[in-house]
């Protein structure tokens, strides 16, 4: 069980609603790495990865490559310019219908 | 209307977690153990004795003698072992008692809990896991280069008891943009967050908000923010502080113990890269003051902690945090390490939009101080009442 898991059925929906809601798959122009994104605005962005994207990323590889390893905190440029690309092709829809 | 948004939304307050999270915790600063004497730390739920033994190690054990449950943090210390103040049973660094001076022998099982310890950036970390997991060195909170030299100031760090809160209320700060105007008193202009494996990072730069004193405020102050949880515990922030055109390198920790169920110690040290051209005594003021801004910042929050409840299902807009996703990275630390799930631990990448919030709140601002100027009958110039922001204490005229 969770530890701090909700009690209601309610919560739940909520916890998939703010988790899963509205998440589109994009794949990365370079690598086709797979990534799901959420766009409220121009700047307000989500991007979910798994292991198995991160894994195939090799701007990341390239990172990790590094003296001191992959800075976490950095995003991978190609990535964030395919969202931009999915978004002028319109397969990326931008806006909070739901108010999130 | 029969849509289920017209009904009245109701708080669930959740299940409290069975366990303390595993991880790396932070006692302190190593030196202030290091008199060779017993020190005790409240933690867990229960209470830890630290000692220095003569080799200079610190050691860790469960404060009670498993003897008779004597407090061995009233203990002596004699040689390398604790000794009990009831019976005088020896216990060392590695959980196992050594002597028990009125007995022939000891008895097989003598074996008492401790902690696995290592020391970070000159303070004391123990591993906790309710599992009795070896200690896992490879997260680690990093070692910060140039700390412990002459390059930066000392360490002041303080140390502040908190009853009537869970300590993932400090955690939820992680992704909280909006308490920072209303609760701290700053306009984050930028605001990103990162989690990945045991590490979550918030991005934030900010700037005071020149109608307020205190905290953040303070129209001169410009914060850039780097601020990263190794683990559930330990968090360290890299603030780059531009007061007045004088930049200043601060690193603040922030690191805390859940001392029961509802109650957690919160810890924050603070150190300053030393100017140049200025001496260690002023070096050390800087860091003092910035020490008691951010103090003055921790203590707002606890105010908002101590009086709120519990929320697992909490309502959110367009210009908040990721709270859920923060949430679902923490929960990590709460169960069984083979029960991690792929998205606990999988990497997520958030960046929130500020620009209506900012908007709202730069007229908010603007309003506030024309009101506050007409009270006090004069025009532009407002005079703020005791800031301890920064080592300045009056505000300028409004810039916006």
């Amino acid at each position: 069980m969770l530890s701090f898991g909700g009690t209601t059925e309610e919560t739940r929906s909520d916890q998939k609603l703010y988790l899963d809601g509205r998440l589109t798959e994009i794949a990365c122009l370079d690598c086709l790495a797979k990534v799901r994104v959420k766009k409220n605005s121009e700047h307000q962005t989500s991007v979910q990865w798994t292991g198995g994207s991160l894994e195939q990323c090799p701007e990341f590889a390239r990172m990790a490559a590094q003296p001191g390893g992959r800075p976490v905190h950095d995003s991978c440029p190609r990535l964030m310019a395919s969202i931009e690309s999915a978004v002028l092709e319109g397969e990326l829809e931008v806006g909070a219908a739901d108010g999130y | 209307m029969t849509s289920a948004t017209t009904e009245a939304r109701s708080l669930d307050g959740g299940t409290p977690p069975d366990r303390f999270a595993r991880g790396w915790h932070c006692l302190g600063l190593a030196d202030s153990f290091r008199d060779r004497k017993p020190h005790a730390i409240e933690a867990f739920g229960g209470k830890l004795v630290v000692w220095e033994d003569t080799t200079g190690e610190l050691n860790v054990l469960d404060g009670y003698c498993r003897h008779m449950g004597g407090d061995l943090t009233q203990g002596s210390v004699k040689g390398d072992e604790i000794a009990c103040p009831f019976h005088d049973w020896r216990w060392g660094g590695d959980g196992k008692c050594k002597a028990i001076p009125y007995a022939r022998r000891i008895p097989m099982r003598a074996r008492t809990q401790k902690y696995p310890t290592a020391v970070r950036n000159g303070q004391l970390l123990i591993w906790h896991d309710t599992e009795g997991s070896e200690a896992d060195l490879d997260i680690l909170p990093p070692e910060l280069p140039g700390i412990g030299t002459s390059e930066y100031t000392d360490w002041t760090w303080e140390v502040v008891p908190i009853t009537d809160s869970h300590c993932r209320e400090l955690i939820d700060n992680v992704v909280d943009m909006a308490h920072f105007y209303y609760v701290h008193f700053s306009f984050p202009t930028s605001f990103r967050n990162v989690f990945e494996d045991h590490v979550a990072t918030q991005f934030m730069e900010s700037k005071g908000r020149p109608d307020m004193s205190g905290g953040y405020g303070d129209a001169d102050l410009f914060l850039k923010s780097v601020a990263t949880y190794y683990g559930p515990a330990y968090m360290i922030n890299w603030l780059d502080v531009d007061y007045k055109g004088f930049e200043t390198e601060v690193i603040l920790i922030n690191c805390h113990i859940p001392t029961g169920p509802n109650s957690f110690t919160l810890q924050y040290g603070i150190t300053v890269k030393k100017p140049e051209g200025i001496d260690d005594k002023t070096a050390q003021y800087i860091s003092k003051k910035y020490a008691e801004m951010f103090g003055g910042g921790f203590l707002q929050d606890v105010h908002i902690w101590k009086n709120k409840v519990p929320v697992q299902n909490p309502l959110l807009c367009e210009e908040d945090g990721p709270v859920y996703q923060l949430r679902r990275w923490y929960e990590q630390f709460y169960v069984d390490k083979a029960d991690i799930a792929p998205e606990m631990v999988a990497r997520f990448e958030f960046e929130v939009d500020t620009t209506k919030a900012n908007e709202y709140w730069h007229e908010e601002v603007t309003e506030n101080l024309a009101k506050r100027a007409a009270d006090a009958g004069s025009e532009g110039d407002v005079v703020s009442t005791g800031s301890t922001t920064g080592g300045g204490s009056t505000t300028g005229p409004a810039e916006s």
